[in-house]
């Protein structure tokens, strides 16, 4: 008589998984209101945060002193910040209503590290002023898909170098790995709400005038010319040079929060608003590999490790996070390992909303998380 | 009769002990030679009895006791039973100075965090190459997030604040400071310059005399060896950099670097009006070899053509200075954030960001990477320096709030974590502003300093210079 559990393979335990982040090693506070989004820099020594003040802030990751900051709305709430990829050069891009913000924080760069930053982002208004002028043209009587401008003294003075605006508020970006293209999501945009923008052209495409559904999330393939697009229900990929539908994941969600792709390319992780994380392995079925069901509240955002380490995390209106391990083999017999190793609790619920954002370190299985109740922290 | 009694009456148990001391000035007079004593005796009670053998019973010297190398924290029997010894043996005790509790003396208030100090002393590496710092005449420098240098008597006199650094605009936080001699400070930050500053006390200031470029992100700390004059910078750009404290050895700065290489940053630099210029210089050489952000550097303490560094991406490494050539690197499992040497025992304690301190014998021969882990702090160890008196002491400094002292040969119970044995603090030293927390808000300490003369003297999130004294001792 063989027992039919024993032929499963044992899920090692968390012990065995170490190291993965257990406690809040670091409080960041100066924010006004919520905390909407955080994003390590590349090197791993500073954070960024953005959030209902209406400011971005710049933080040292490993003392939570507050380095730097520029008020970029009196109105809107910046909802999402993204450092660009690359060490060479030190470029943050924040979104506060319809428009993104390029950013040199030039008071804690060394003088050639800025004036990478700034090559990068003047490259664009060269490429701009070639240009034939629309205005001259009758026959483009659109609207472009954004406005690429100047900030003005007061925000170029800190830094604040280039703005680009779209038609509705913005909600997400995500750079490509190569730091020329990013991606930006405007979920009431409608046929303009997924643009994505070329940094050396001051130029903004929208690539699907058709989108079948609310556009919530959007991200390049770590690897290859492939962009997905996450509505409140599927998941799409596309390739971008054949300019064709890849895929359609259905994850049989009711309103998909956030996304994030793998960095070895074939596996996503999706987390919901009806409290589920769902895990799919692109090589599988359109459905997903894994429902894991751990929170009381709305999932609000996932994120793999990026830097090699076997891990991520949720960030969840109950005010926890939630750290995996999940191990990818590049064996396509053998499916992902997935064991839940911890609950980060410490973030306060104010009015229904827990935790709002959350990233990783580079390299070490450190993450920051951005809460509702004003703070940010650093877990390790 | 209750049994209690009985069993004080039972036929005492006894041993005999050989007594000795590796410090002169706590010898016996007279070699008592081989002593039966009671079994029961505990530390406490091995205490009184060699202040009495040295007739010091009229102000007794608290003394710890080791029994081969291990700290006596029980009777004598229950040690001899747990380490499965015969009391039939003469047991070797060594004793030696008990640590004191380190008493808070004072506490230097400051206008933001405060990130580094050093000590001028007597005793202390700057007050040896200047060979001119007189008793009573003991200095603080302290170094914060401000930007600015000061220079603290030991009532809490502020005698001297640094003047601004004109760098273009960009920001001036300090992370390190230390003295090279009694009118030289070397100090560097998060504009990634390493800067050279006169102090002078009759004027009372302190003012940059050179700035030296190498880095592209900020300086995390800083050695200096006074006697050649070298300055070694651990940067977050990855790298090691070599200078030499005086202006003229080192080549041209890195044009690329200086705040007038951009067009921006220039007319930033203009704008502020630079009341003086301080010449500017390049390295010597540069350790590269590090794949994150260095934490540490020091130099070898009885060879300055011997470098130290400790990184974020968790290893130590030993660099030859004349060849600019790393010669032995260490992989731990950790971010590594502090280093400290312990030279007669041949080891390095290293703080990690998973809250322990890892010891590492550098040597090549070394085969074990670590020796002892130092467990008892709940959140990054930042910041060590070494006993100015003990070659088996150590002081760290940590996010948690606290600096913790500890002696190698303190040793917990039991582990079982592999990474050889496992060391415990011996004493805690809280804020005087607050408590500790493992988060560490409002108390972080950022640097600690250990010299004779002064005590511990430890500096954080508070805005606060701290200073602790075994007083007694
Ligand atoms: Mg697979």
């Amino acid at each position: 008589n063989i027992d039919p559990e024993s032929l499963l393979p044992k899920l090692p335990s968390p012990d065995e998984l170490r190291p993965f982040p257990t406690t809040c090693a670091v409080i960041f506070r100066g924010q006004e209101g919520r905390v909407r989004s955080v994003s390590i820099d590349p090197s791993g020594i500073f954070v960024a945060s953005g959030g209902d003040d209406g400011f971005v802030r710049i933080w040292e990751l490993l003392t939570g002193r507050q380095l730097w900051n520029v008020k970029l709305s009196d109105e809107d709430a910046v909802d999402t910040v993204k450092w660009r990829p690359g060490k060479e050069s030190a470029v943050l891009a924040a979104a506060a209503g319809e428009s993104v913000f390029l950013i040199v924080p030039f008071t804690i760069l060394s003088p050639d590290i800025e004036q990478n930053s700034r090559d990068l982002l003047d490259a664009g208004w060269g490429y701009a002023a070639s240009k034939p002028s629309n205005t001259t043209n009758i026959a483009i009587t659109k609207e472009p898909p954004a406005k690429w401008s100047r900030p003005g003294v007061r925000l170029e003075s800190k830094g604040v170098l280039v703005q680009a605006t779209v038609r509705s508020t913005i909600k997400v970006i995500n750079w490509h790995r190569k730091g020329d293209y990013f991606a930006t999501v405007s979920p009431r945009g409608q046929s303009s709400a997924v643009a994505i923008h070329t940094l050396s052209k001051h130029l903004t495409q929208l690539p699907f005038r058709k989108l079948k559904g609310l556009a919530q999330s959007a991200q390049f393939h770590p690897s290859k010319s492939i962009f997905f697009v996450a509505t409140r229900n599927s998941i799409r990929s596309y390739d971008l040079a054949k300019q064709e539908l890849v895929k359609i994941l259905q994850p049989g969600a009711k309103w998909i929060s956030s996304i994030d792709v793998h960095p070895g390319g074939d596996n996503l992780i999706v987390g919901t608003y009806d409290k589920r994380l769902l895990w799919h392995d692109l090589d599988l079925s359109t459905k997903p590999y894994k429902t894991l069901r751990y929170h009381q509240e709305a999932i609000r955002a996932v994120r793999y490790h990026p830097g090699g380490l076997p891990l991520f995390a949720d960030a969840s209106d109950d005010g926890s996070l939630q750290i995996f391990h999940g191990k990818v083999v590049g064996d396509l017999m053998e499916n992902a390992t997935i064991v839940p190793l911890k609950v980060l609790k410490g973030h306060k619920v104010k009015s229904r909303l827990g935790v709002m954002d959350v990233d990783w370190h580079p390299r070490e299985p450190w993450c920051v998380s951005a809460g509702a109740d004003g703070t940010c922290r650093l877990w390790n | 009769r209750t049994p209690r009694t009985m069993e004080s009456t039972a036929p005492e148990s006894k041993v005999q002990v050989r007594l000795s001391t590796r410090h002169a000035d706590i010898e016996l007079p007279e070699d008592p030679g081989p002593l039966l004593v009671s079994t029961a005796l505990n530390r406490y009670n091995l205490s009184k009895l060699v202040n009495n053998l040295l007739h010091t019973d009229t102000h007794p010297i608290p003394f710890e006791f080791l029994v081969n190398g291990q700290f006596l924290r029980t009777t004598i029997d229950d040690f001899l039973t747990k380490h499965g010894i015969s009391a039939e043996t003469t047991l070797n005790v060594e004793y030696t100075r008990a640590l004191i509790p380190p008493l808070h003396v004072s506490s230097f208030e400051h206008d933001d965090w405060v990130s580094a100090v050093d000590i001028l002393s007597q005793s202390s590496p700057g007050g040896i190459w200047a060979k001119g710092v007189q008793s009573g005449q003991e200095r603080i420098l302290s170094a914060s997030y401000d930007g600015l240098l000061r220079v603290w008597n030991m009532s809490g006199d502020a005698i001297a604040t640094s003047t601004a650094p004109n760098n273009g605009g960009r920001i001036t936080s300090l992370k390190a400071a230390k003295w090279i001699s009694d009118q030289k400070i070397v100090a560097a930050g998060l504009d990634n310059v390493v800067r050279v500053y006169k102090y002078d006390e009759d004027e009372r200031t302190i003012t940059p005399s050179l700035d030296l470029y190498s880095h592209r992100w900020g300086v995390n700390d800083i050695a200096v060896h006074g006697p050649s004059n070298r300055i070694l910078s651990a940067s977050s750009d990855n790298t090691i950099a070599l200078f030499s404290s005086t202006a003229k050895e080192n080549p041209a700065a890195p044009s690329n670097l200086l705040p007038t290489s951009t067009i921006a940053s220039n007319k930033r630099q203009r704008l502020s009006k630079p009341d003086k210029t301080v010449p500017s210089r390049g390295p010597l050489s540069t350790l590269s070899g590090h794949a994150s952000p260095v934490s540490s550097i020091l130099f070898k303490p009885e060879d300055a053509t011997v470098a130290y560094s400790a990184s974020h991406d968790h290893m130590l490494k030993t660099w030859d200075l004349p060849t600019s050539t790393c010669v032995d690197t260490r992989t731990t499992g950790h971010s590594l954030l502090s280093l400290a040497a312990l030279p007669k025992l041949n080891l390095l304690a290293t703080g990690t960001s998973a809250r322990h301190i890892t010891l590492i014998d550098p040597r090549a021969s070394a085969t074990q990477i670590a020796v002892m882990t130092l467990r008892g702090h709940t959140n990054a160890v930042v910041s060590l320096d070494s006993h100015p008196g003990s070659e088996y002491g150590l002081v760290s400094g940590s996010h948690d709030g606290t600096a913790r002292i500890w002696d190698v040969r303190s040793l917990k119970a039991s582990s079982g974590l592999g990474d050889g044995q496992v060391g415990e603090d011996v004493y805690t030293i809280q804020r005087d502003s607050g408590p500790g927390r493992s988060s560490g808000e409002g108390v972080k300490v950022f640097g600690v300093r250990w010299e004779q003369e002064v005590g511990i003297v430890s500096a954080g999130e508070d805005k606060r210079v701290q200073v602790n004294r075994q007083i007694g001792a």
